[in-house]
């Protein structure tokens, strides 16, 4: 019996009627009807509620609960012979006593509830088999077809007993079932061919049919409602499953559903409901889990979207807690979207400790980058460098940055010779460029034009490549590769054009740093995807380019620098002057600036003449590595340089200026170093890219976007973003990046 | 138009005459034999309320439940009317709009594999749900047939140069639809049921919509001795593009729901004669399936169904007795012998000395 005082609990919630009938009769004239409270105590009422509407009702829906409902359809024309005078003013229970009989507890559980729900003042019989036997073999015939599900053969059986017997009638509770059992059928049936008005009407004509027995049903109506546009209404319906229900699986079912088809803040009032179980975890647990984990899903594509504090927290606590490599991959993500690098690092290299993947590898590589560990963010990368377009790509970025990396770090052999393979498969212009680059910085002139040549001819409108294969070919001494490429550049390129002039000796010096700059290219395609507020990312990468004119000079004289080592670590004040000064020179190239000045500066003190030029020449260069411009202003001042160097380091002071300017935000600075640079050398596509939005912090609309368009038609994707920029700025566009 | 506005006012008149008729208590026999009825039952009815369409794999839809229905209440069987009822209500009215979905395979999954409807299907069984609810004081039947004859008027009808008509479908005949539409067929238009229709829904132009489909019959039967099926009413009518242009199976029940209907004014008659006289073969007295171009015989159908449909329309009108093997019902395939079975249902009710 247990299954029957389960039931009895069941049919207390009156039917999901209520909601319908607010729905689609009452309709929005009163709204304080179900808006207001949704709750079970307005559904209990629902019993008493009018059917829905007349003209359509084929069903007897259950009206006020009257002792003996009058059947829907008067079958006979005469009048009948007298009520069934036999039933008492009472509930029909054939159907218990049939369903008990035949062990149906399901059909059995189902009924009591419905009649509950009609008859709220009605208990059901301790034992249903005890029900007094009608004595009709024949209507116990008509109920065994409807146990079956054979509808139109009762619908018959009933229409030919009628024939046969005049004045019989039929139980009023044998049509009720029956119009609620058809009714059922259509509204599956219109649910599964997804006609949704016609599975509300359906319900709206037979509320006795949306009960905890027929939980399937209310999540059909459920949907019906949210694909016609009333969402609110089938979170009601998800709501009433889950306060007046309690299988557990169809309550977890619900919140299932309601999940998948409802946005996350319809959901809390459903996840309010919450039962909690004896083992003190929360029914809905594993759904909050996946909400959780979706939002952060959400905001790992989307830098702009905000995350709950509490989705997560519970999301860190599941990774700590279970460590799965998912929850951590996505918190990665998460992080690095968000430019928490360090966080996104321990995130990634927990998810790949646990099981490593592509994906995974990717966000570590793009953290390290991030982090400037790019040979860790290459190796990282290889094994699954050719496992999707997105994961060359990474790997590719990681490759441009590592060639590009400040400090005349040798590159390992292998890695070389993978970087080269990529770039070869890939066809990508942007590494191949950049591996011309790092040739050109060992003073491999033949190497570094062959693959200038490359990217040229993979992009042919690569300019900074051109002017690679410029230099290469100025290095190599080949006037007239030089003057054919000049030819077919000087239109478009002034800085080509200018190259073996008189003036383009400072531009030739600033051919390291355009390499350098250049290197932001794949990086910054990288970027986009993982963070929206790029722009501050290609100028603090400046100031490593700031350092880089030392590069061609440094050439000539640090022949010895590929060894890794420099002479003992000793006082350089115990040195010559000489000798600190080709030390300070291997220290500038292990990028160990602060030794360098140091070493340098010796050699100033106690140097004389080319010497003493050349110490305060690398002690400049040494500190403007290290980002301390007016130190390094003042160490070329110790001695008067040669006009052309003189030029080299005040256009790298100056940039550094415009640089920090900016980066302190005081944009009329920035443009005042740019404006003075600008006097000594062209400028160059990152520092344009600064001077657009130096612009655009003065609201010079204008002058930005003039200066992002010329950025933007050489194909440098900070010209797009920078319009863009101006363009939300001024108010066209809305979207974000 | 005149003879088209005066037949309108006649019928509507004899429509409404027939309605009440039927709608009166049943005191003589029904007219379709019980015999008969049950052969037909036992053929074409399955215990779930499906009528098969046994010349067609076995499948269901709306025009068989819809004629199913008509026979019972011809045949006064209220069992049979339900179960027919029941099948129809849960497995076809599934549309949105309220309309029957018109096509239902027991073999395929779900059974309903195409939401378009049939129309003649929607007002086969609006009609016999309203001739049902009256006959046997049912307001269940009656409110069920009117909510379809709301959607049949809101959904089915349109007007086409001043003429009401009716698509084939909810969906796929309209001008939008087709370079050639709008598309009507013909045979769609189940006169009888017009006046039912419009006690049912009133407030849609029934009257407009009978006359309408009376009047491009008798414009289509002024060129040409038959009719064909699919007809595009876009500019002067004429067979619609993709489909044959032939007197088919469909076309040949345009005579049976003519006659059923009530007699029109003397061109009409002479109109239902002659076309009666064309479909038949002069030598056998099989229906010809004519191919309109050509006028070349494609198919003689010597089925019985199909050959009472000239043959009655002789005996009513003209007097010709009816061949004595037509006066038999025995069960063939569902289509010809359903047509079969309407034919002698308003033999014996409107032409008794036809079947003598």
């Amino acid at each position: 019996m247990s299954a029957l005082t389960k039931t009895t609990t069941i049919g207390l919630a009156a039917g999901f009627a209520l909601v319908l009938q607010g729905s689609a009769s009452a309709a929005d004239a009163a709204p304080t009807h179900w808006n207001a409270a949704s709750g079970p105590a307005t559904i209990v009422a629902a019993a008493t509620v009018e059917p829905f509407s007349a003209t359509l009702a084929q069903a007897p829906a259950p009206a006020a609960p009257q002792p003996a409902p009058a059947p829907p359809a008067a079958p006979e024309a005469g009048a009948p012979e007298s009520p069934p005078a036999a039933r008492p003013p009472a509930v029909d229970e054939t159907a218990l006593r049939y369903f008990a009989r035949q062990g149906d507890t399901r059909r059995l559980e189902a009924e009591i509830a419905r009649l509950k729900a009609l008859y709220p003042d009605w208990q059901p019989p301790e034992n249903p088999l005890e029900i007094e036997d009608a004595g009709d073999p024949e209507l116990d015939r008509v109920w065994e077809l409807y146990s079956q599900g054979r509808y139109a053969e009762v619908r018959a059986a009933i229409a030919a007993r009628q024939a046969s017997e005049p004045g019989w009638q039929p139980p009023a509770d044998l049509l009720d079932r029956l119009a609620v059992a058809e009714a059922r059928v259509q509204l599956v049936n219109a649910s599964n061919l997804q006609q949704w008005q016609a599975v509300i009407r359906v319900a709206s004509a037979t509320p006795s049919l949306l009960t905890c027995s027929e939980v399937d049903v209310l999540w059909r109506v459920a949907r019906a409602f949210i694909e016609t546009g009333r969402p609110d209404r089938g979170r009601d319906a998800y709501l009433y499953v889950l306060t007046q229900c309690s299988n557990d699986a169809e309550r977890l079912a619900t919140m299932q559903m309601a999940t998948q088809r409802l946005p996350r803040a319809e959901l809390d009032p459903l996840l309010a409901t919450e039962r909690t179980g004896s083992d003190g975890v929360g029914e809905f647990a594993s759904i909050r889990a996946d909400l959780a984990r979706a939002s952060l899903a959400e905001a790992a594509d989307d830098a702009a979207a905000t995350v709950a504090p509490a989705d997560l927290d519970t999301v860190k606590r599941l990774a700590d807690a279970e460590g799965r490599p998912s929850d951590n991959e996505l918190l990665g993500w998460y992080a690095l979207r968000r430019a928490d690098y360090p966080e996104a690092l321990a995130r990634f290299e927990r998810a790949r400790a646990a099981e490593d993947s592509s994906t995974v590898s990717q966000g570590t590589a793009l953290a390290l980058i991030q982090l400037a560990r790019f040979a860790e963010a290459e190796s990282a990368m290889v094994p699954w460098r050719e496992a999707s377009d997105g994961a060359r790509a990474v790997y590719l970025a990681a490759v441009a940055n590592l060639l590009a990396a400040p400090g005349g770090a040798t590159i390992d052999q292998a890695v070389l010779a993978r970087a080269v393979d990529a770039a070869a498969k890939a066809r990508d212009a942007a590494t191949a460029q950049q591996i011309g680059w790092y040739a050109f910085s060992l003073n491999q002139f033949p190497t570094a034009a062959q693959w200038f040549a490359t990217a040229l001819a993979w992009k042919a409108d690569d300019e900074p490549a051109a002017f690679g294969l410029a230099l290469a070919r100025q290095r190599l001494g080949d006037a007239g590769g030089l003057a054919a490429l000049q030819r077919e550049w000087s239109a478009r390129s002034p800085r080509i054009a200018a190259i073996g002039r008189e003036d383009g000796v400072g531009l030739a010096a600033d051919a390291a740093g355009a390499g350098l700059a250049q290197a932001e290219a794949p990086r910054a395609r990288q970027a986009a995807a993982t963070e929206t507020p790029a722009r501050p990312r290609a100028v603090l990468r400046e100031r490593a380019a700031a350092a880089s004119p030392a590069r061609a000079p440094r050439a000539d004289r640090s022949a010895g620098a590929s060894g890794r080592s420099c002479p003992e670590e000793i006082d350089p004040y115990t040195l010559s002057a000489q000798a600190a000064l080709a030390r300070g020179w291997c220290l500038l190239d292990l990028d160990r600036s602060l030794l360098a000045a140091a070493a340098f500066n010796s050699a100033v003190r106690r140097g004389a003449g080319a010497v003493r030029q050349d110490a305060a020449y690398g002690e400049s260069l040494a500190y403007l590595r290290l980002g301390l411009v007016d130190r390094a202003a003042l160490a070329a001042a110790a001695s008067p340089q040669p006009a052309a160097r003189r030029r080299e380091l005040d256009v790298a002071v100056l940039t550094d200026r415009a640089t920090s300017a900016y980066e302190a935000k005081r944009p009329v600075e920035t443009l005042q170093a740019l404006d003075e640079r600008s006097r000594l050398a062209p400028e160059r596509i990152d520092l344009l890219i600064l001077r657009g939005f130096a612009y655009l912090d003065l609201r010079r609309y204008g002058d930005a976007e003039q200066v992002f368009s010329a950025v933007a038609r050489t194909g440098n994707v900070e010209g797009a973003r920078g319009l863009n920029a101006v363009r939300q700025a001024t108010g066209r566009i809305r979207s974000n990046y | 138009m005149r003879a088209a506005a005066g037949a309108k006012r006649l019928l509507t008149a004899f429509g409404l005459a027939v309605f009440l008729a039927s709608a009166a208590p049943a005191a003589a026999a029904p007219s379709v034999e019980p015999e008969a009825w049950d052969a037909w039952r036992a053929s074409f009815l399955d215990a779930s309320g499906r009528v098969v369409d046994t010349g067609n794999n076995g499948i269901s839809h709306s025009e068989g439940q819809g004629y199913g229905l008509l026979l019972a209440v011809l045949a006064e069987d209220r069992e049979t009317f339900e179960r027919i009822w029941s099948f129809t209500r849960t497995e076809l009215l599934l549309r949105d709009d309220g309309l029957a979905a018109w096509r239902w395979s027991p073999s395929e999954e779900p059974r309903v594999t195409d939401m378009n409807d049939a129309s003649d299907g929607d007002i086969l069984i609006a009609y016999a749900l309203g001739r049902a609810g009256k006959a046997w004081d049912r307001p269940d039947l009656t409110q069920a047939g009117a909510a379809m004859a709301e959607a049949i008027g809101s959904h089915l009808l349109f007007t086409q140069e001043g003429r009401t008509l009716l698509r084939p479908a909810a969906a796929g005949y309209d001008r939008g639809d087709r370079p050639d539409g709008p598309v009507v067929n013909l045979s769609y238009w189940v006169f009888e049921a017009f006046p039912v229709l419009a006690e049912l829904a009133p407030g849609h132009d029934w009257a407009g919509a009978e006359a309408g489909g009376r009047a491009l019959l008798a414009s289509v039967l002024a060129e040409g001795s038959l009719p064909p099926e699919w007809l595009s009413v876009a500019r002067r009518p004429r067979p619609a593009e993709g489909f044959p242009a032939e007197f088919g199976y469909n076309a040949l029940r345009v005579p049976l729901y003519l006659l059923r209907a009530a007699p029109g004014d003397e061109a009409e008659r002479a109109r239902l004669a002659a076309l009666a006289a064309a479909m038949t073969d002069p030598d056998t007295g099989a229906v010809r399936l004519v191919d309109l171009a050509s006028g070349a015989t494609k198919e003689r159908l010597t089925d019985p169904g199909y050959r009472i449909l000239p043959a009655a329309v002789a005996c009513a009108q003209g007097g010709t007795p009816l061949p004595d093997d037509l006066k038999r019902y025995a069960s063939t395939l569902y289509y010809p012998s359903t047509l079969h079975l309407l034919t002698l249902a308003h033999l014996k009710e409107e032409h008794p000395g036809c079947l003598r």
